[in-house]
């Protein structure tokens, strides 16, 4: 062992790292289901809550497969589990069956002899054009396909637009999510089943026509859509940002306060000068003279230029797949669908396939810049310095998809040159050596 | 559990991907072809979680191309084939399909109820139970576990209906747990079916798309495979594929897989990075891909597939 | 160009040098990576009996050097080899090291499979006749051990061939650093420890 580095390497049996393994990080035996769901059943709490999921443990798994019978029968056992959790029905209990209707060329209003006073002009059919239809008294997302019917549940409280028929219109990932976790009922158009009338028909959308019909549509890739539906699982609330659509330029949502220089800059950028006029070629970098305290010299010494994330720069193009596609809200968030709060999260989704390799310095720069600005604050971030740093001035999260494995990463703008190390006698935290932690002789 | 689908099995191609939507497919597949792909959706019985995940099961394009050249299944346009299928649907076959969910959910529902009364009356017998063993706590420390155990492997994953019934029961009255022979038994669960065929035909000659486009580190996916290995995707490591010696339900990864080509410049900064990240995660790193000789035979294939595994040697 | 150290005699020349031995050395400047390599080997890792190759290698502007030599510690058990040893009661220690090869080579080095393999092609697959100098239990085990390792030499059970990658990084001048990975033909399970 060259280091004690590399010898920490192979010690990964050590118990902080096993906490850290992901339960997700791969294929879990299905057999831990059986367990889980009895266990549920016995102590009668719902399996929907996600506040008390306790989620199975790890199971084990064989380094290698070997010829015993006793292997191959818990591979059949996990087999079977697995088989089995899969062709759980989607079932709809009768009172409780919400009910939507696909609507293949985006949102219409409601048949004309139903209601005919609000949209007289409007009725007509229209090709799907982009950009806000008037008429149907609320503004609908032009890439809504589907309407519930019925909507009752918590999911609306987060999930779809209302119209002013008492329909709520769902975009396609909202629609497919819906569908997908067996909630929502989507049924075929009586107009593209050929049934008499309007409306929903009575033939049911499958999850397999649900994923052929809404997956592709106005930018929902397969991609995003893992990211929506992952997130959503975990009980976060998904919106689009503006800069889902690859062709348009995002609004930029960094609403920046021009920084004109107070009296205190201006007199700093006096002070600057004046200091660093003395040139460096020629004599000391600290320059000559009686230097009183280290914090000038240090000071003096910090001669190479370093990055201020919060200086105003001009906007820069972001370009796709380094755009903001998602605005994540947390579960403790309080949402309002009409008037949504400033989101936790802003999320850039890329495909690990077209896009094998990390951003570039600008690609990165100019996604970062197109967050508004979020320096560290709080008690906590004001006395801890790494987390201040890890915490940056402005910061995104990149989901990579790589064929249905998602993976995040939060990129936060730092700023190592704010931290003027010598200014706070050295790195917060305990001393090493110091007399008030007897504790440390160790090393 | 252990059929054989009618081959070819349709995969799906939806917008650039390929999916499987049979679970029947998809667990043949696995069985049979060691080919597991990633399942993406959302598992209806525990949607609010992402340790296990459900239907659909998404493949590699590597993988879809596999099970094409071995004849085993075939690709679909699945726009096409459900823009045709949609509108050319004859009303007596919708009608009967419409009718055959409807038996389904009437079947459903029965076995629900035949569930709840089970579960009911085994609460009751293990109240009893409890009532015994108390009386009799002297002897042992017994619990009544055992019981519940052999319970849990007899009805395990099929209990989903035990679950439904308390998802009710929750957003209903909120009456307990005494009335089952109270609801009306002829009231049907509505089904959103996993697949669309039926009601739509499987013929699928005018929807059958080539095979799909791979990359140049097919050879090598299809070498590990040849060799028994199952193999993932390898985000999560940082390189192109996961090789499983076995079925990755039951066993760890071996191998971090990178392809390169015959005389691709290596950056042998990557073999020290993943050489020792996969020593770390206790995997090899395996470097590989097709030999380019004067002259190879189509036919030769495997055989010209060179590999290296690489640890590091903690020195 | 050979070092090794004097108290050892220099054992038989491996096929691989005797290749080299028989045609022409190239009267090209001495690899400045071989020389590191050699270096951090002989000094930090005590390897001794060390000997350097230079291998010819298709598209390659200069040489290729291999080094050869005897570590103090063996440096790589297969899986399956530790647990047959296990079974046989054989420690590593219980089996006298031998020749290991190492294949220097420098970051921003041009490098391909071609070449890896070229060189993995120049490496004997022969097994080397071991001596056994203990006596008694012992020796029988030792015997028994080399029995099983030329079954699984053939069957490729515990690995194909191997070597070590030693590599270097000149960058910024380089600060001497050596980095060694075992590189083995095929696809061979990894160590679990």
């Amino acid at each position: 062992m060259a280091d004690a580095d590399e010898a920490a390497i192979h010690s990964s049996s050590t118990p902080s790292t096993q906490e850290d393994t992901d339960l997700d990080d791969e294929t879990q035996d299905f057999r831990i289901l059986n367990n889980l769901t009895f266990a549920r059943i016995l102590t009668g709490t719902s399996l929907s809550d996600p506040s008390n999921a306790s989620l199975p443990r790890r199971g084990e798994k064989d380094f290698e497969p070997n010829p015993t019978l006793h292997q191959a029968d818990i591979l059949s056992a996990s087999r079977n589990a697995m088989h089995n959790a899969l062709a759980h029905p989607r079932l709809h209990f009768p009172k409780a069956r919400i009910i939507a209707v696909y609507s293949p060329d985006g949102p219409t209003p409601p048949p004309a002899p139903k209601n005919p006073e609000p949209s007289s002009q409007e009725t007509g059919s229209e090709t799907p054009a982009r950009g806000p239809k008037k008429g149907t008294g609320i503004v609908i997302h032009p890439d809504a396909c589907a309407y519930v019917i019925n909507p009752k549940g918590q999911h609306f409280k987060s999930l779809g637009q209302a119209d002013s028929w008492g329909r709520v219109w769902l975009l396609p990932e909202e629609a497919l999510y819906l569908l997908e976790r067996g909630t929502l009922d989507i049924r075929w158009p009586c107009s593209m089943t050929g049934e008499d009338g309007e409306g929903p028909s009575e033939l049911p959308m499958s999850l397999q026509a649900a994923y052929t019909c809404f997956i592709g549509r106005d930018g929902l890739t397969v991609e995003r859509f893992s990211v929506f539906s992952g997130l959503r699982r975990l009980g976060y609330v998904v919106s689009r940002a503006p800069g889902w659509y690859d062709s348009e330029e995002e609004v930029t949502g960094a609403v920046q306060a021009r920084q004109w220089p107070s009296i205190n800059g201006l007199f700093g950028k006096f002070w600057d000068w004046f200091y660093s006029s003395n040139s460096t070629a020629t004599g000391p970098v600290a320059g000559l003279g009686i230097h009183r305290s280290y914090n000038d010299i240090f000071r003096k010494l910090a001669i190479i230029p370093w990055y201020d994330p919060v200086t105003p720069k001009p906007p820069q193009r972001t370009t796709p797949p380094f755009r903001v596609v998602y605005h994540i809200y947390k579960p403790s968030t309080t949402f309002k669908k009409t008037a949504p709060p400033p989101p936790d999260f802003r999320v850039a989704v890329i495909n690990a396939q077209t896009q094998p390799t990390i951003p570039t310095l600008s690609q990165l720069g100019a996604l970062l810049e197109s967050t508004p600005l979020d320096p560290p604050r709080g008690e906590k971030m004001s006395r801890l310095l790494y987390m201040r740093l890890r915490h940056g001035y402005r910061n995104v999260v990149l989901a990579i998809v790589d064929h249905g494995v998602v993976s995040y990463l939060r990129m936060g703008d730092a700023a190592f040159g704010k931290e003027r190390i010598y200014d706070k006698g050295g790195l917060n935290g305990p001393k090493k050596g110091g007399h008030l932690h007897p504790k440390g002789n160790g090393r | 559990m252990n059929t054989t689908p009618t081959l070819p099995i349709p995969i799906s191609y939806i917008s650039g991907n390929y999916y499987i939507f049979s679970v029947d497919a998809a667990t043949y597949l696995r069985r049979e072809h060691h080919i597991c792909g990633v399942l993406i959706g959302t598992l209806p019985l525990i949607p609010q979680q992402n340790v296990f995940l459900g239907m659909p099961l998404e493949l590699m394009p590597e993988e879809a191309r596999l099970l094409v050249e071995k004849g085993v299944a075939c690709i679909v346009d699945e726009k096409k084939a459900h823009n045709d299928g949609i509108k050319s649907l004859l009303e007596e076959d919708r009608k009967r399909y419409i009718q055959d969910l409807e038996s389904q959910g009437l079947h459903a529902r029965r076995l629900q109820l035949q569930r709840q009364e089970q579960s009911r009356e085994e609460a009751l017998r293990k109240k009893e139970e409890k009532k015994a063993a108390k009386m009799k706590k002297s002897a042992e420390k017994q619990q009544q576990s055992p019981a519940a155990g052999d319970v849990a492997e007899e009805n395990s994953i099929v209990d989903f209906f035990a679950h439904n019934q308390q998802k009710e029961q929750g957003s209903g009255s909120g009456s307990s747990s005494s009335r089952p022979s109270s609801i009306m038994v002829d009231e049907p669960y509505g089904i959103t079916p996993t697949t669309s065929y039926p009601p739509l035909s499987e013929a699928f000659s005018d929807k059958l798309l080539p095979a799909p486009d791979v990359r140049s580190s097919y050879p090598l996916f299809a070498h590990l495979h040849s060799k028994g290995y199952f193999m993932s995707p390898g985000l999560r490591f940082g390189c192109q594929y996961m090789a499983y010696p076995g079925d990755p339900l039951r066993f760890h990864s071996h191998f971090l897989v990178s392809s390169v080509e015959w005389d691709e410049e290596i950056d042998l900064m990557d073999i020290v990075a993943g050489g020792r990240l996969g020593t770390g995660v206790k995997k090899g790193f395996l470097l590989g891909g097709a030999e380019r000789k004067a002259e190879v035979s189509e036919a030769e294939g495997n055989e010209s597939i060179r590999m290296f595994s690489i640890e590091w040697a903690g020195m | 160009m050979t070092v090794s150290n004097a108290a050892e005699s220099p054992p038989a020349p491996s096929s691989v040098s005797t290749l080299i031995s028989s045609t022409p050395t190239p009267a090209t400047p001495y690899s400045a990576t071989a020389a590191q390599v050699l270096h951090s080997l002989q000094h930090q890792h005590l390897w001794t009996s060390l000997e350097t190759h230079p291998l010819t290698i298709p598209n390659s502007e200069s040489p290729i050097y291999l080094i050869s030599g005897i570590p103090p510690h063996r440096v790589y058990t297969h899986p399956d080899e530790q647990l047959f040893m296990l079974e046989k009661g054989l420690r590593d220690e219980d089996i006298p090291p031998e020749r290991v090869f190492a294949l220097p080579l420098a970051q921003g080095q041009s490098w391909s499979l071609r070449r890896m393999a070229a060189v993995f092609d120049s490496l004997s697959d022969e097994d080397v006749e071991p001596e056994i100098s203990e006596e008694g239990e012992k020796a029988q085990k030792l015997t028994e051990y080399y029995e099983g390792r030329k079954v699984a030499r053939a069957t490729k059970e515990w690995g194909g061939k191997r070597m070590l990658l030693a590599m270097i990084d000149k960058g910024m001048g380089g600060d001497g650093t050596v980095v060694y990975y075992v590189i083995q033909e095929g696809a061979v399970k990894p160590r679990q420890n």
